[in-house]
């Protein structure tokens, strides 16, 4: 039975089996995911993850936009890292055109990269212990995002969806003294964060509620192709900025540190993000270190009037807050892609919810949900 | 005929008091919590410091409309607030402030007020199970499981102080207080506090209309005044618990200079700041976690204060 | 379920009778204690968390965002991309809020479809399926921009007859013709 069935409407109640559906507006979820389940008590028999609410037919608008409108569009898949999303169809036209990408470029686009990490884990940080009912954190949490928003949006103009990037660099130079102000900015998050850890992580009915909860086994991650922090928690150890190193994480090896776990339940996942919040921070401050070492110079490319790609096919993948984000360029040589195929890190990461629900209960149902760390625009494109 | 008279001033005073110290409840809980997350909290309505924003609230929800569910039982549904709002008022006559202010002095007041307050469960069941709803059904059968669990503590700690008094009564016991007993009926207090706490559905044990598992439980389906009537329902039983907590455990009027109420009044809003605090602190708890809390730690200790109480109450 | 026609909203009597002041104390609770039902659906939603939080805040105002069900609710704030497939989702959440109820489109996407305008998908704005009271422009909008929104609703809410929006005059319905040049 496919009948669209919608939170507080009145229906009978069946006898053994309750066939619930979460979503697709509920609280819980973040944004308009929808999880078809079947409930035997309390318990958890069966579960489907229904997908394509927030389907918006980007692919197809992508084959109409040129490289420069396709930057704007990229950004909202996944709303939260809009920076790294616009850096993996940039990177992946540079590497059509064989672009060579000014240093200053590369280095501020690390930087922004990383800061945008920040804003990812920081929203996830909050949003998690709202859905488990802490509900301070969340503010603790904004307030610290907001912080660097400010820095962003002096930047770029944009608080959530920046469209900085360009083809062959970035929009503009920075702003005089802006990296003073990334620096007063970092402090301020590093002196604060303890404050949103503490309230956390040293509160004993949140370990209750999420150590042991949602465990994901190694295999299971291997065989959904699950990335980015979710799989690091379950203990592999994969890292597209240490592993196949694009911008300037080459040169930053020794200060990036790539964040672990074996346990794979809520608790190790949202560890994860919490450290590599730790590691995000160092690696900014490295940034700033070398970006203001770095003469002067330009930020990008001249292009000409009509951009195009020449033809070929190129797949560009970056390490996104969320995931492995990647793009599948086609280009028959016009100034609009033939075909930009989009691999977004929440698709897979939703799947694996089918297997993993079945046999827990409803209340650890939204611990597991929030700790999957999923997007919607992301699952749906 | 003073005598009719006099009972239906206390009772006119009484039910004032319930209709406007769940307001004061509610806008402490707004700004409270709103300075605990290094914000404002309502501001404009009323002009200073939005003080009206939960009149607002009433007159807005007086003008609702009202939605009763096609597959509902309308009676059940439409009585039920009227439930779980009414016990309340009726418990809050028995409890005294000050010395002979009390609507209604009753001999068995431990009692009586503990009988009282477990009606107010049938409502919230009426609730769910009237509603037709999944998951208000879910909502209900949750708090009546809460429920069940957590009146036992409830009673074995408020039966401890009556023991150490030696009487049901709220003005005998706060009669018979002393300032040692602040810590002789510790582990009481601690336990009633969190088990009212518990029947109250305040985080964190507010699994029962957990927003962001099953919408609002029992009160999903609930519109208008009815909706603000269960509101007004939890901030009573919220004043209840912080007045019966200050009157048994605290020493109810007696105070540094004076015996006065306003040592009731001062006792009981330090203990609502406390539940405020509580919910801002504290994710909730699960079922069986909550169970386990209630069955296996509450219980024990109450248990432990009632001998601890008895061998003290008889050797001295 | 089979669909049922619900009977077109009425306001009783009291609300059309209502003398100055009385209509005034109304307005004045129904502007000042705005229960939000979040209806937050794409990057636009993050945007009114974040006009939720202590920067900007709009629980000053009165907009109290402890609505859990669109029962207990009286504003929707659509903010996000509506696609097709949500689009009964929507009207049925906005059809089970109880009267009066107001919306706020929020984002660009909600007023008319936003960078998705050309999509196969996408509804091009909410007010094709839901009356819509304000509309809040951006891409995302800021956060000052929902506050004034908000503001703009509350003066359109303070002025309000509230007979008059449930029984609109023959006048209000009637266009002046449109002259062809």
């Amino acid at each position: 039975m496919t009948e669209e069935r919608v939170v507080s409407t009145g229906d009978g109640v069946v006898a053994t089996d309750m066939v619930l559906n979460i979503g697709p507006q509920h609280p819980a979820t973040h944004g308009v995911l929808r999880l078809r389940l079947v409930l035997d008590g309390e318990r958890i028999v069966s579960a489907e993850p229904v997908i394509g609410y927030m389907h918006r037919g980007a692919e197809k608008l992508f084959e109409v936009r040129d490289y420069r409108q396709i930057i704007m569009l990229a950004n909202r898949h996944d709303w939260l890292s809009a920076f790294s999303n616009e850096l993996g169809v940039v990177l992946a036209v540079e590497r059509m055109l064989g672009m060579e990408v000014p240093e200053r470029a590369v280095w501020a686009r690390t930087l922004l990269a990383e800061l945008n990490r920040l804003l990812n884990h920081l929203m996830f940080l909050g949003s998690y212990p709202l859905e488990v009912g802490a509900i301070t954190p969340v503010f603790y949490a904004f307030r610290e995002r907001e912080a660097i928003q400010e820095v962003m949006e002096e930047i770029s103009g944009g608080r959530m969806h920046f469209m900085f990037n360009r083809v062959g660099g970035l929009k503009e130079d920075l702003p005089n003294g802006w990296t003073n102000r990334v620096r007063t900015a970092m402090a301020g998050v590093r002196d604060r964060l303890p404050q949103l850890e503490n309230l956390v992580f040293g509160n004993e009915i949140f370990a209750a509620r999420t150590q042991g909860v949602g465990v994901l086994s190694k295999e299971q991650v291997l065989q959904y192709g699950l990335s980015g922090p979710i799989a690091r928690a379950s203990g592999i150890d994969m890292d597209l900025r240490r592993d196949e190193p694009y911008l300037a994480y080459g040169e930053l090896q020794d200060v990036l540190r790539v964040v672990t776990r074996t346990e794979g339940d809520c608790y190790a996942r949202f560890e994860v993000l919490r450290e590599q919040v730790h590691v995000s921070m160092d690696l900014v401050d490295a940034c700033l270190e070398r970006l203001e070492q770095l003469p002067q110079g330009p930020i990008n490319q001249r292009l000409p009037k009509v951009l195009k790609a020449p033809e070929g096919y190129t797949y560009a993948w970056t390490e996104n807050p969320l995931g492995l984000n990647g793009y599948f360029l086609v280009s028959h040589g016009e100034k609009t892609p033939h075909r930009l195929k989009l691999r977004s890190a929440s698709f897979n990461n939703v799947q694996v919810l089918g297997e993993m629900l079945p046999g827990q209960l409803v209340a650890d149902m939204v611990s597991i949900l929030g700790s999957m760390f999923f997007v919607v625009g992301d699952v749906d494109k | 005929m003073s005598e009719v008279l006099e009972a239906a001033l206390r009772l006119i005073v009484v039910f004032a008091a319930f209709l406007t110290l769940p307001l004061l409840v509610g806008q402490l809980e707004h700004k409270v919590m709103a300075h605990m997350q290094s914000r404002m909290g309502p501001m404009y309505a009323g002009g200073f410091h939005g003080w009206a924003q939960l009149v607002a609230d009433g007159v807005k929800f007086a003008q609702k409309e009202e939605v009763v569910p096609a597959a509902a039982d309308r009676t059940v549904f439409r009585l039920a607030p009227a439930l779980a709002l009414i016990p309340y008022f009726v418990a809050m006559v028995a409890i005294p402030i000050g010395p002979g202010l009390v609507g209604r002095d009753i001999d068995a007041g431990i009692f009586f007020v503990l009988a009282v307050m477990g009606v107010g469960v049938i409502g919230t069941l009426m609730a769910g199970w009237a509603s037709a709803n999944k998951y208000s059904l879910l909502g209900a059968v949750r708090q009546v499981s809460q429920l069940m669990a957590y009146e036992l503590p409830f009673v074995l700690a408020a039966a401890s102080v009556a023991m150490a008094a030696g009487s049901l009564g709220f003005t005998d016991i706060v009669d018979a207080w002393e300032p040692w007993w602040l810590i002789w009926q510790l582990p009481a207090a601690v336990v009633f506090f969190v088990a009212g706490l518990a029947e109250l559905n305040r985080p964190p044990f507010d699994m029962p209309v957990a927003d962001a598992e099953i919408i609002f439980g029992p009160y999903t389906e609930y519109t208008g005044l009815r909706f603000a009537l269960f509101l007004l329902a939890e901030y009573a039983g919220i004043v209840l618990l912080c007045f019966l907590t200050s009157v048994l455990f605290l020493g109810g009027w007696h105070g540094p200079f004076v015996d006065s109420w306003v040592w009731t009044f001062a006792k009981a809003g330090v203990l609502a700041f406390v539940v405020v605090w509580l919910r801002v602190s504290y994710p909730r708890m699960r079922a069986d976690q909550l169970q386990k809390l209630a069955w296996q730690i509450l219980i024990p200790v109450a248990l432990a204060q009632l001998l601890l109480t008895g061998v003290v109450t008889v050797a001295w | 379920m089979t669909a049922v026609d619900l009977p077109a909203p009425r306001v009783g009597p009291l609300s059309t009778l209502a003398p100055k002041p009385v209509r005034l104390v109304l307005n004045w609770g129904r502007r000042y204690s705005l229960w939000v039902f979040n209806f937050g659906l794409a990057c636009c939603a993050i945007e009114f968390i974040a006009t939720s939080m202590s920067r900007y805040d709009f629980i000053r105002l009165g907009v109290i965002p402890f609505a859990p069900s669109p029962r207990q609710a009286d504003l929707m704030i659509v903010s996000g991309t509506v696609t097709d497939k949500m689009a009964p989702a929507i009207k049925r959440l906005y059809e089970q809020m109880p009267e009066p109820k107001y919306v706020i489109s929020f984002g660009a996407c909600a007023n008319c479809g936003g960078p998705y305008w050309d999509s196969y998908s996408v509804t091009k704005g909410v007010d094709q399926i839901i009356p819509v009271d304000v509309y809040v422009p951006g891409c995302p909008p800021r956060p000052e921009a929902l506050l004034q929104g908000i503001l703009k609703l509350q003066e359109k809410i303070a002025d309000e007859n509230v007979g008059a929006r449930y029984r609109p005059s023959a006048k209000a319905l009637t266009r002046p013709l449109v002259r062809p040049t």
